[in-house]
């Protein structure tokens, strides 16, 4: 629920009005007044602010995001201290309902009433622990994960990590203390080498899964389950200290990947003998995807999310091989492709990510899972990049050195094809030239024709004024006199008579 | 679910120097699916397949990696061998080279992983016998000579696979309970545990036809 609310809050606060009218008459027709914000500021309000305006509900949204951070402690710590009642838990998980609920409840009667609302009662009504009492709690708690910057994603999978647990009742509360122990623990290694981290974590989940098992008689693909919110739980706690930490070279190591890569920037389909054709619009639209996964990749927290980023670009390169060669691909097609994806791709913090995913991937998954076997080929990949040299793309070491020292690069060579791989605008332009340098020739073509056609009109004239000269020449024109007078038709007929009898003109006396 | 039952997983390599040329991915294609028809293969991708078997009522789940047969990308190997159990290296009889290939992978299997990883030479393409290249008994000798099993298969014709699969899972957990074994049974290192195959016994028999719609195929 909280993100959606933080997604909303990005809207622009000079759109608001617009918006809230636009959602609100798609339903029923609502009156004028019932549009604005609850708090009577004046603004419209919006539903997904719960009636608020932009600037209100901002307000509101920072104590209600307070008093949740409290209450998921709260609901913590009482599952810790529950341990035999195990049922009793259901009791917490009513007061989260009910907060959600009762404020469904006064959001109604505000509508009704369209009373100014203040903020305390807004939120205070549903809490059933006073504040107060919270904060006393919060202060007493001496673990360290308290002390944390609290960002909205850690609140969120803490929160689901408890719900989630509370399915399990007795197994569920005491995964939650191990969990626990294992972050304080953490905590106060920190200063130890990662390695040594990426051991414990190991360590843990390992223990914990046979635990399990053993202990809790979990059946396996809960565990796996179980397993899996662990990871997601602890990850996303500990991934600020151990993501790329300041003890390794790793940073080193990820711009060295970096520079490696832009190096080889004219790395062509071609020499790596990519089974991939992007002429065809589905399959760059795979490739597209394809590196946006991988990219994506570095803004993970969960190694198994990360690990999902991967699977997915994977599963595009498939289907740009598929469409291509329409067979299924194997990991001849694959791998070249991949290492493609990723010199195209460059992807942020290549080398910590695949180190993170390596000491803190719960180990199950990343040996004998589908996802295992991709970063695999992503390590592969990698490991390839960084090794490249003009054997492996069937290049002479002085092409090989050319290119590399940037010299000459292979498209220029042979300007006619220029490589796929060139960005959409890049092609477009050239198609857009070599339109421009047709439509040219083709505008001198026709001015010539036309300047044929002109000169051809100008002889023509020429030759029929000739022909009409000639033609006049040789037979002038004589107007003769006339010989026999007009008048001669109306003269007497003279052979009259000759006529048959009824054609006789009859001739009347007189 | 899936890799709860307990896995093996299993690493093919072609000894081609071109790709597809010993017909790696069709022998798993058909291996998985059960298909005869190329045709009617419907699968996106060939290079990683799962199957599930069940062996003397042992669930066995076996992944199975392709790797990428052609010389530029021979020194990843290491990246994906390390922690398979078997690998099946694929020749075609009908081509000298491929088989030399073949020697090749199997010296740094051998180098690298000892023992540990259960080996198996496969001829494929015997439906193309009249144009063999690579004779039987050199191939059979040199197998026996490096404690690996040898295999002809024909991917076109489905004969021969369904063995060379079953008679690889049987091994690779023979290989596997030894290892148990021999490191005390139980008190298993967690670098260990994490590396050798792990075997649930079925406990409904009712699987024990599975066997037979494997190899139905």
């Amino acid at each position: 629920m909280l993100s959606s609310v933080m997604a909303a809050l990005h809207w622009p606060s000079h759109s608001r009005k617009k918006m809230s009218l636009k959602s609100e008459r798609r339903g029923i027709h609502v009156d004028q007044s019932e549009l604005l914000c609850k708090k009577g500021c004046g603004y419209y309000g919006n539903p997904a602010w719960q009636g608020f305006c932009s600037k209100c509900w901002r307000e509101e949204y920072q104590k209600a995001r307070q008093k949740q951070i409290q209450e998921d402690w709260e609901l913590a710590e009482r599952l810790q201290r529950e341990e035999e009642e195990a049922f009793a838990s259901s009791q917490s998980s009513q007061g989260a309902q009910s907060l959600t609920f009762s404020k469904f409840e006064e959001k109604k009667t505000n509508e009704k009433t369209r009373k100014v609302t203040t903020v305390k009662k807004f939120f205070s009504a549903s809490s059933r622990v006073g504040s107060k009492k919270a904060e006393i709690q919060e202060a007493k708690a001496p673990s360290p994960s308290i002390n944390r910057q609290t960002s909205i994603e850690t609140d969120r999978v803490s929160k689901e990590f408890i719900e989630f647990l509370k399915t399990f009742h007795k197994t569920g509360q005491e995964i939650y203390k191990q969990t626990k122990m294992f972050l304080e623990t953490m905590h106060y290694k920190r200063d130890l080498s990662i390695e040594e981290q990426s051991e414990c974590t190991q360590d843990f989940y390992q223990s914990v899964a046979e635990k399990m098992q053993t202990r809790g008689k979990v059946p396996p693909e809960k565990v796996e389950k179980i397993m899996d919110q662990i990871e997601k739980y602890i990850m996303t706690r500990l991934y600020k200290y151990v993501f790329c930490p300041e003890t390794t070279d790793d940073e080193k190591k990820d711009l060295a990947i970096q520079k490696r890569i832009r190096a080889l920037h004219w790395v062509t389909p071609q020499m790596l003998c990519v089974p991939v054709n992007e002429e065809i619009p589905e399959v760059s639209d795979m490739v597209v995807k394809a590196i946006t996964d991988i990219i994506e990749m570095d803004s993970k927290r969960v190694p198994r999310d990360k690990l999902a980023c991967i699977t997915r670009c994977s599963k595009h390169i498939f289907n740009a091989i598929k469409i291509t060669k329409n067979e299924p691909a194997s990991a001849d097609d694959f791998l070249p492709t991949l290492i493609y994806i990723v010199l195209k791709g460059n992807p942020p913090r290549l080398q910590s990510n695949i180190q993170y995913i390596t000491r803190f991937c719960n180990p199950s998954r990343l040996m004998t899972g589908e996802d295992g076997y991709y970063f695999t080929n992503l390590c592969c990949a990698v490991a390839f990049i960084e090794k490249l040299d003009a054997q492996s793309l069937n290049l002479s070491q002085e092409d090989f050195d050319r290119y590399m020292s940037g010299q000459t690069s292979p498209r220029k060579q042979e300007p006619e094809s220029w490589s796929p791989d060139a960005c959409l605008g890049v092609k477009q332009m050239y198609k857009n030239l070599d339109l421009l340098s047709q439509l040219n020739e083709r505008q001198e073509r026709i001015m010539s024709e036309a300047k044929k056609l002109e000169k051809d009109l100008i002889d023509w004239t020429d030759g029929i004024a000739k022909e009409v000269q000639d033609i006049v020449e040789k037979y002038p024109l004589e107007i003769k006199p006339a010989t026999q007078p007009l008048a001669a038709i109306d003269s007497e007929n003279v052979e009259n008579d000759k006529l048959p009898p009824p054609l006789q003109p009859q001739v009347y006396a007189g | 679910m899936a890799a709860a039952g307990g896995g093996a997983s299993l690493l093919v390599q072609g000894g081609a120097a071109r790709e597809g040329c010993v017909g790696k991915t069709s022998l798993v294609l058909h291996y998985c699916e059960n298909k005869f028809n190329d045709k009617h293969i419907t699968t996106l991708q060939a290079s990683f397949l799962t199957k599930k078997l069940n062996i003397d009522g042992k669930r066995v789940n076996l992944a199975i990696w392709d790797t990428a047969g052609q010389e530029r990308f021979h020194a990843l190997g290491p990246i994906y061998y390390r922690d398979s159990n078997g690998a099946i290296l694929v020749y075609d009889i009908t081509d000298e080279d491929s088989f030399q290939k073949v020697k090749n992978w199997v010296k740094e299997l051998r180098k690298m992983l000892g023992n540990e990883i259960c080996l198996c030479i496969v001829g494929n393409k015997i439906d193309l016998e009249k144009e063999r290249h690579v004779s039987i008994q050199e191939a059979e000798s040199y197998a026996e000579s490096v404690g690996a099993k040898h295999y002809h298969t024909s991917a076109k014709q489905n004969k021969g696979i369904e063995e060379l699969f079953l008679d690889l899972c049987k091994r690779m957990i023979e290989t596997a309970q030894m290892d148990e074994r021999a490191k005390g049974n139980g008190s298993s290192q967690p670098g260990a545990a994490r590396r050798s195959i792990q075997i649930i016994d079925d406990e409904p028999p009712a699987q024990s036809g599975g066997g037979g719609c494997c190899s139905s195929g």
